[in-house]
């Protein structure tokens, strides 16, 4: 991925435009990863947050 | 015998509750799940009750009791517990104790004691004392009494049956930790293998079972399960297979003796059961022989099938098989080309046919684990009680609040990406339209979620631009002659490299990732000769994303946040 010659941008980022909508659909409860989830949701932690502890 | 858990104490297995038959399972103190053998030396318990002077008998007793017993007898229940007596299919249950109707629950009348007067049993309790023997043959094994477990459920298991099952366990002194579907706790049971990779994916667990089929298609993206798609067959499973095998020595029987076994109850159920032995053994070898004492009219039968018979009598029952899985990825809007893995449970996943078969429908880069194609596959009959087993040493420190708010629909209702969000490399000279899309996040993919992937920067360095874009897969189908009639499936990732131009005739069916929308544009400057540069994108539940783009090794790196709001900064 090479710069195409006359591209720039305000400190070389810019956001052209948002996420289209997400589906909400139900997960498993079920295995290590999700209880990773769940406790992250219910304590309200971030990934790095989580990490850290 | 076993030393009793202190109070307060939990001592969990899994428990896979099956209509046919049921596993149970605990998690060695290494962390790996076995399946727990009943003292009659049985991993796959048969679900089964039986009654003979007040003595109950139970597993592999109790179904030969099928024969000299029938009416005291209780088999297939599962399915009738928690349900309308009206909404039940009694259909399995002709051969043993029919289910009847009694207020709103589903009742058989057994003699189960001393009495000459039958005993009206509701099947919760049938459930409970089917419970109770596997809690028992639990504990005696571990030497620790068992007193709480996680069950495996079908998906469409409804809300009134889980509850009923939870019920009947509480009687059999069991608590029930938590209730899984069946198919991730097939998923479970192969992750949790040390060997396993955890990826994104796209899974097809079909568990073909004794008397229904149930096939579902799951998303596990970095661990987490969703399940997309699942249909179901009530009337399609190993009795028909085995309904094959008695018909075809049931035709052999009458050129012999000019009677039909099938017309004497005692004779089919003694058909039934050498046929079901006789189907299991063509499993494993490529002959079986069956032979039955007085089968009717007090004549003894002897005879034998070889494989490729029963394959040819049975193609019919095999194509439903692979015809019910077809629907389920076409259900969840899928193609075959998108499924990475089959995960094949239940005893008729033993069949080596059905394997070759189910291979046959996806693209070879599919992998099918079943013990005929995948030589380090699980025993597809013990794939739900390993998982529960495994889910169970997870969460039984757990306190019972704390497991009722993780699994509370405010946690396992997510929201998941509807496209694939990628990369998109660009090179100087070429139009948007040429750049090859890479996936990064996929879609279906739970948020909140974060991915990290390294990109080769061009050869002679120099600044490069990351375009994080969304992307949709499509079918692309390549005609090489223009008379092609006949469809193949073949799948490549690299769109522009592979051809399979010398397969004439033959359409070339590829998945093409097609760039829809760029979210946003991320230039790193002066990368070295051949270095990398590593992407990192963290999407929010709210839609927010936060994207880090830095050559490895180099310091800093951009980084940008990505609004959540529709239409967002520009």
């Amino acid at each position: 991925p090479a710069l195409p010659q006359g591209w720039s941008a305000e400190k070389d980022f810019k956001v052209l435009s948002a996420l289209s909508s997400a589906t909400q659909r139900n997960v498993e409860p079920v295995g290590p990863h999700f209880l990773a989830h769940a406790r992250r949701l219910r304590h309200n932690r971030t990934f790095s947050e989580d990490d850290r502890i | 015998m076993s030393e009793e858990t202190a109070a307060g104490e939990r001592f969990a297995i899994g428990i896979a509750f099956g209509n046919s038959s049921s596993s149970i399972a605990f998690t060695n103190p290494d962390g790996k799940a076995e399946v727990i053998a009943n003292e009659e030396g049985d991993r796959q318990i048969p679900t089964i009750l039986s009654y003979v002077d007040k003595e109950e008998f139970h597993g592999t007793q109790a179904k030969a009791q099928l024969i000299r017993n029938s009416k005291n007898t209780v088999a297939y229940f599962r399915d009738y517990l928690g349900k309308d007596f009206k909404s039940i299919d009694p259909t399995p249950s002709h051969q043993s104790a029919h289910p009847q109707q009694s207020d709103s629950t589903v009742t058989f009348s057994i003699h189960d004691t001393s009495n000459e007067t039958p005993s009206t049993v509701s099947v919760s309790e049938i459930t409970t004392r089917h419970l109770r023997r596997l809690k028992q043959s639990a504990s005696d094994f571990l030497g620790k009494t068992v007193n709480a477990a996680v069950i495996t459920v079908p998906t469409n298991f409804a809300d009134s049956q889980r509850e009923a099952l939870v019920a009947a366990a509480k009687d059999a002194d069991i608590e029930v930790l938590q209730l899984i579907h069946e198919p991730a706790a097939a998923l479970v049971a192969y992750d949790a293998r040390p060997e396993a990779d955890v990826k994104d994916k796209l899974v097809v667990v079909a568990d073909l079972g004794g008397i229904r089929s149930d096939v579902a298609v799951v998303a596990s993206r970095g661990g987490i399960y969703t399940i997309l798609a699942t249909v179901h067959d009530y009337e399609l499973g190993g009795a028909n297979l085995d309904q094959v095998v008695m018909d075809y020595f049931a035709k052999e029987f009458i050129k012999k003796h000019k009677v039909d076994p099938r017309e004497d109850v005692r004779g089919l159920a003694k058909l039934k059961a050498e046929c079901e032995a006789t189907k299991k053994a063509l499993s494993i070898g490529t002959n079986a022989t069956l032979s039955i004492e007085s089968l009717t009219n007090g004549i003894d039968y002897g005879s034998n099938i070889n494989r490729t018979r029963y394959e040819l009598l049975a193609a019919k029952v095999f194509a439903q098989f692979t015809s019910l899985i077809e629907s389920a990825v076409k259900k969840a809007e899928l193609d075959t080309l998108d499924i990475d893995e089959v995960i094949l449970a239940g005893g008729t996943s033993h069949t080596p046919k059905i394997a070759r078969l189910v291979e046959g429908i996806f693209p070879e880069t599919t992998q099918v684990f079943a013990p005929s194609t995948l030589p380090s596959a699980i025993n597809p009959s013990e794939l739900a009680a390993r998982g529960a087993a495994y889910q169970a040493s997870l969460i039984q420190e757990f306190d019972a609040e704390d497991i009722e708010q993780s699994i509370h629909p405010m946690v396992t209702v997510t929201p998941h990406l509807s496209n694939a969000i990628g990369v998109q490399l660009v090179s100087a000279d070429a139009s948007a339209a040429d750049a090859v899309f890479r996936p990064l996040v996929n879609a279906n993919t739970a948020l909140p979620a974060r991915r990290v992937a390294q990109y080769l920067a061009p050869k002679d360095g120099g600044d490069v631009l990351v375009r994080i874009t969304e992307g949709t897969r499509e079918i692309k189908v390549t005609k090489p002659e223009p008379k092609a009639k006949k469809e193949v499936d073949e799948d490549e990732e690299d769109s522009d490299i592979d051809s399979d131009e010398d397969e004439e005739e033959e359409d070339i069916r590829e998945i093409v990732w097609k760039a829809t929308k760029t979210i946003a544009e991320v230039a790193v400057k002066g990368v070295k000769a051949g270095g990398k540069v590593e992407v990192t994108i963290n999407i929010n539940s709210d839609l927010g994303a936060q994207i880090t783009a830095r050559e490895v090794g180099g310091k800093g790196g951009v980084r940008l946040a990505v609004e959540s709001q529709p239409n967002g900064s520009a």
